[in-house]
Order: C-alpha cells, then structure tokens, then sequence
C-alpha cells in the first residue's frame, strides 16, 4: 500500500508500545525463573543480572533446586494432592451440573424458572459468605428443627472436604454455561428423539452429552485451572499440615512462612507450579479463553 | 430410575424426570452455598463464638476499629484501582494487537499467559521483584538492586550493588551518599521516598498526598499484571464483532483514529467493558492470595478477604469474620444492580 498518510499503527510508535509492553509482561518470570538455576547463596550473594554479566549463572547452572523442593522438601507430594484434589473437583460438579443443564433446557416442569433464578443467584454470592457455616456443617453436620439432615462427618482437613467446596463453588456456573451451550444445539434433533419415544436419559446420553463436549471442555478447563490454581478454599478445609498441602498451598508456605531468604526454593516450587497451567493454557487455549470469558461471572 | 418413573401417571412425568435431573444440583446448591451464606448473614450479629445475639455491634466495630478502616480504605484503593487500570490497559492493548498483521496471536498470549498461572506464584514472581535486604546485603530485588547501584558517594566512589571488582575489591552502598535500599512492601506512605524526603508536616493536601499507601499500590499492579489479559481478550473479541462498515463510514468522514476510537469503538463496547468491570470487582473483592503471601496482611496492607479469613482463623471471632463476608457481599451489589439495569435497557431496544 502506498497510501500517502500512513495509519498510526504501522508507524514505528506504536510497534514500540507493543514491543515495551511484551517485555514488561515477560520481565518478571524472567529474572524469577532464572534464579530457580542458581544455586541458594548464589542467588542471596550477587543479583541476577550480574550473574548473567559475569557469567556466574553459566558456570554455577544447576538442577539442584528442584530435586531438593521435588523431593527434601516433597513438593512431590504436594503435587500428587493438587491432582487428587482437582480431577474429583472438575468431574463432580461438571456431572451434576450437565444433567441439571438438560433439565433446564429440555424438560418442562413447575418452578423450572423459579429454580434457574436460583442457580443465577448462586452465581453472585462470593464464596466468603459460605466459608464459616460450610466448615462448621463439614464437621458439626446441619440439624434442622431438632433433626440431623446431614450428620456429623467431621471431614474438614480431608480430600472430600474440598470436593464438596468446590462442587457447591462451581456448580452456578458450570449448569448456567451448560444450558446455555444446550440451548444452542439444534432442537429439532432433540424433538425427534422425543418423537421416536426416546426418554429423557436416552436423549441425554445418546444426545445431548456428545454433542455438548465442546462445551463441557470449556467448562472442564476453566474449572481445572481454578481449582489447581486456588489456594483459598485448599487453606481453609485442608489446612497447612505437610500431608495436606497442595502444589499452591506449599508454595504459599515456603514464601510467606519463616524460611528466610530461601529464594531458591521458593523460585523452583513456583517454576514448579507453574509448569500444570501453562501445559494446560497452551495445549487448550481456545477452550480456557471460552471457558474463563464464560466464567467472568463467577462467584 | 427410569422405570420407576414410567409407573407414574404420564402427567407426571415431566416434572418428575425434572426433579430427577435438576434436583441434585438445586438440592447441592442450597446446601452447599444457599444455606451457608444465611447463616453467615445470621452469625454476622452473633458474638465471638457464634452464640449470643449482640445487634449490630459487629458492624459497629467494622467501620470504627482501625485496622478495620485501613483494610476498608486499601479494598477501596484495589477497586478503583484494578478496575480503572485493567480495562484502560485492555483497550489499549486489545486495540492494537487487533491492529497487528503478524505476530497477533503471539502477542495476546504472552499477555494472557499470567491469567493462566495461579496468584500465589504472581505474588511470589513479584515479592521476588520488590525483595528488601538490609544493608549493607546484595540487594537482589530487581527494583532495590537497581537503585542502589547507581550515582556516587559524597566523595566521588562510585556506588555499587556489592559488585566485586577485578582485582577482587568490592564496591558497595553503604558510603554516604549513596542511594539506599527501600523495603516497598513494608512502605505504608511516601517519607523518605525520592522526592519526598523534605516534606514535613503541611497543609492538608500534602498530607493526603505523603499518606498514600505505596506498598498497597505495588500490590495492586500484581492483580493488574494478572487480569489485563483478560481484558484484552474480551474487549479484542468485541472489537473484532464492531460491523467494519461503521469504522470506514468514520475514517471516510474524515475522522482521525483516536476520534473512532473514542466515539464509534468506545460506545459499541459499553456493555463488554460493563462486563469485565463486574468480574474485575468481583475479583478484587475475593483477591485473597497477593496479599496473604507477600505481606500476610501485614504494613497495613489488608484486604476484606484476608481479613475475614484472620478473623475466623486467627481471633477466633465468628461475629466479626462473618461481618466482614457480609462487607464483601454487600460491595458487590451495585455492580449487580448495574447489569440487571442493563440487561433490562438490552431488552427494551
């Protein structure tokens, strides 16, 4: 093009812009994983960047870092709890919340809208207003006009006790992205299911579910993340004990707890951290992205 | 299931095939979220251990104790803040990389890539950056090191960031003269910063001014490094929807970019940026884990839902714990109340 007035974003400025604001975005990993390569005292001694300058970080490159959080430290375990904590905290709520979906877009029945204003509702109450009571019902159980509708599990500090926290967190969310997504399947297929005398489960799984998978994955990723990378709710039900923590949990230890300067843990186990969602951003972007725009409202 | 269902009369069967799948998750939610957040609603008005009615003393004490009003000023700080500085650095960002013939998708993702990774490693990545160590230590924080290594003492030496010299003397900061290192995170106002040095008591302005909690802003800029990537995608989706008839109408009238920007991009986003406005106050009012791992709260740094959390775990007060839930519920209300407004003036036009 030969125009004789260039537009502003072909000028060299704002490539500039573009180019300044990529490497703020990048500095900080940067000096950040670094510094997972160097060895303890090295990182306390010389910064990094002169590290880099003096060729300190070349010569000093070490992997010892990780294997000690990996294993002296037992990041390693903590890293088996993060999966043992999400995968049941993704698939629960997504089941539950796939046949409520259906319900809602498929099935008339009474109260039906009464009971989606519900699950909207849901949505908008920050999950610090269920903190305090959902620890007591974990342990002391509910009673109701004098009888026990839920007993006493006592499960606060255990795996179940997250699940059940996250599947009430995600369910608003997940049954409202899914009826949404429902509602764009085609309905003739769905009527001439009914037509043909298929029940209500049949269509369901012969139906609805297959052809929902792009929507479940979106969900399904979006949750994964929240739930690997949260660190509230795994402090408040599973607690600090080393057999409890989770991959965030333990990173949260080691950087606000009394270690001192030990930067080279805490850069290794953040490094560490990070190393799940980002897999998972980059193999699964489009979904994530859909998922989180999905999520923006999330309570 | 099914068949028990089939014995029903046929009536019937709607409704019952609608409790056997929506019931669950009505039945999950009541329990797990419903009944809770009444109870925290109950509690707010109870005492220490959840036992004796106290009235409103609980909310009393919220807006009059001190750290109380500190932690309520900082949440006010992070709301205005992240909220304004996310969205205009969405747009801005959205707006250009949508402009971009190559490297758009490249672009985005190095943005979006701290959205993916969880608040407590951006903290980490960031306490990392703000790091202090008295002197006369290495300082290894990007911004300290930075500082301290640059300029001269009183006597011409230049200073140093402990850099060990060829023929092995070290030259440090510690002469006088030389910039000293600053603890930004335990930093609760501007004295002693560049700048500020020489102000002493003055009128009111200045005092506002010299109060400004820098730690709590710096703080603020980790959660803006996390959600403009968020932003950006959003409002660059929203861009890419705009009928480009409109922009051409626009530039053929002879209007310069930033008048499109302005007058035609701005207004067709104003629901978008509706949007991320409600999620990013949201947000800010769960944020919980910048401040707990930086500074635990610590320097008057607090946040409600740190706050909360200190309450319950720490004071072993319910009342006031549950109070200050209620606080966070009650802060995100209006933004709510604005989005039913919209959708409402959506569906008339």
């Amino acid at each position: 093009m030969n125009s004789p007035t260039q537009k502003w974003y072909d000028k060299p400025i704002a490539k500039i812009i573009l180019v300044s604001i990529s490497l703020t975005w990048v500095m900080p990993y940067f000096g950040f994983v670094l510094s997972s390569f160097r060895p303890g005292d090295s990182i306390k001694r010389v910064s990094w960047w002169s590290s880099i300058m003096t060729g300190d970080f070349i010569r000093e490159f070490t992997f010892e870092n990780y294997t000690e959080i990996l294993f002296a430290e037992n990041l390693s375990r903590s890293f088996f709890n993060s999966f043992a904590v999400t995968i049941p905290s993704t698939i629960i709520p997504i089941t539950i919340a796939a046949f409520a979906a259906y319900a809602f877009a498929f099935i008339d029945f009474k109260g039906k809208n009464i009971a989606f204003m519900f699950v909207i509702a849901m949505m908008i109450v920050p999950l610090q207003m269920s903190l305090i009571p959902l620890i007591k019902l974990f342990s002391k159980g509910a009673i109701l006009f004098g009888i026990p509708i839920i007993p006493e599990l006592q499960i606060n500090g255990t795996f179940v006790a997250v699940w059940f926290a996250h599947t009430g967190f995600g369910l608003p969310l997940a049954t409202f992205l899914l009826r949404d997504f429902m509602l764009g399947l085609p309905k003739s297929v769905i009527e001439s299911a009914k037509v043909d005398g298929a029940s209500h489960l049949t269509t369901f799984y012969k139906l609805a579910l297959p052809l929902s998978l792009a929507g479940i994955a979106a969900f399904a990723t979006f949750q994964f993340l929240w739930v690997y990378n949260d660190f509230l709710v795994a402090n408040v039900f599973l607690g600090i004990r080393p057999q409890n923590l989770v991959v965030t949990s333990h990173v949260a230890q080691l950087t606000v707890g009394n270690y001192g300067e030990a930067w080279h843990l805490r850069t290794s186990g953040a490094v560490i951290s990070m190393i799940v969602p980002l897999i998972v951003f980059f193999s699964l972007q489009r979904f994530f992205v859909k998922g989180l725009i999905g999520g923006a409202v999330k309570g | 299931m099914n068949k028990l269902i089939s014995y029903a009369p046929l009536s019937q069967h709607e409704g019952l095939y609608g409790a056997m799948f929506a019931g669950p998750a009505i039945f999950l939610l009541f329990l797990f979220l419903f009944y809770p957040a009444i109870r925290t609603l109950f509690l707010s008005f109870f005492d220490k251990r959840g036992q004796n009615f106290i009235g409103i003393e609980n909310y009393i004490w919220s807006i009059t104790d001190e750290k109380m009003l500190v932690t309520i000023r900082n949440q006010f700080i992070w709301l205005v803040g992240v909220v304004f500085l996310v969205i205009f650095l969405g747009l801005v960002v959205g707006y250009i990389s949508d402009r971009l013939k190559k490297g758009e998708s490249f672009f985005k993702s190095i943005i979006f890539m701290p959205m993916a990774i969880s608040a407590v490693g951006s903290s980490a990545i960031f306490k990392f950056i703000y790091e202090y160590r008295p002197p006369p230590s290495t300082q290894i924080g990007l911004i300290n090191g930075l500082r301290v290594g640059r300029g001269s003492d009183i006597n011409g030496n230049p200073c140093g960031n402990n850099v060990l010299l060829d023929d092995g003397s070290k030259i440090g900061y510690s002469n006088e003269g030389c910039l000293q290192p600053i603890g930004w995170l335990q930093q609760r106002d501007l004295t002693g910063l560049p700048s500020f040095e020489n102000i002493s008591n003055a009128d009111f302005f200045t005092n506002l001014i010299i109060n400004f909690p820098i730690n709590t802003l710096l703080l603020m800029l980790v959660m803006v490094w996390m959600f403009t990537g968020f932003a950006m995608v959003v409002f660059s989706a929203a861009i890419k929807a705009i009928p480009s008839e409109i922009i051409e109408a626009g530039q053929i009238d002879g209007a310069s970019e930033g008048k499109i920007f302005l007058s035609i991009v701005i207004p067709y986003l104003k629901t978008t940026i509706l949007v991320v406005a409600t999620y990013l106050t949201v947000s800010v009012l769960k944020a919980f884990d910048i401040v707990y791992v930086t500074t635990r709260g610590d320097f008057e740094t607090n946040l409600l839902a740190v706050k909360m959390l200190d309450e319950f775990a720490i004071y072993l007060n319910q009342g006031r714990s549950a109070t200050v839930a209620v606080l966070i519920f009650v802060c995100v209300i209006p933004i709510i109340f604005l989005n039913i407004l919209q959708n409402k003036e959506e569906a008339k036009a």
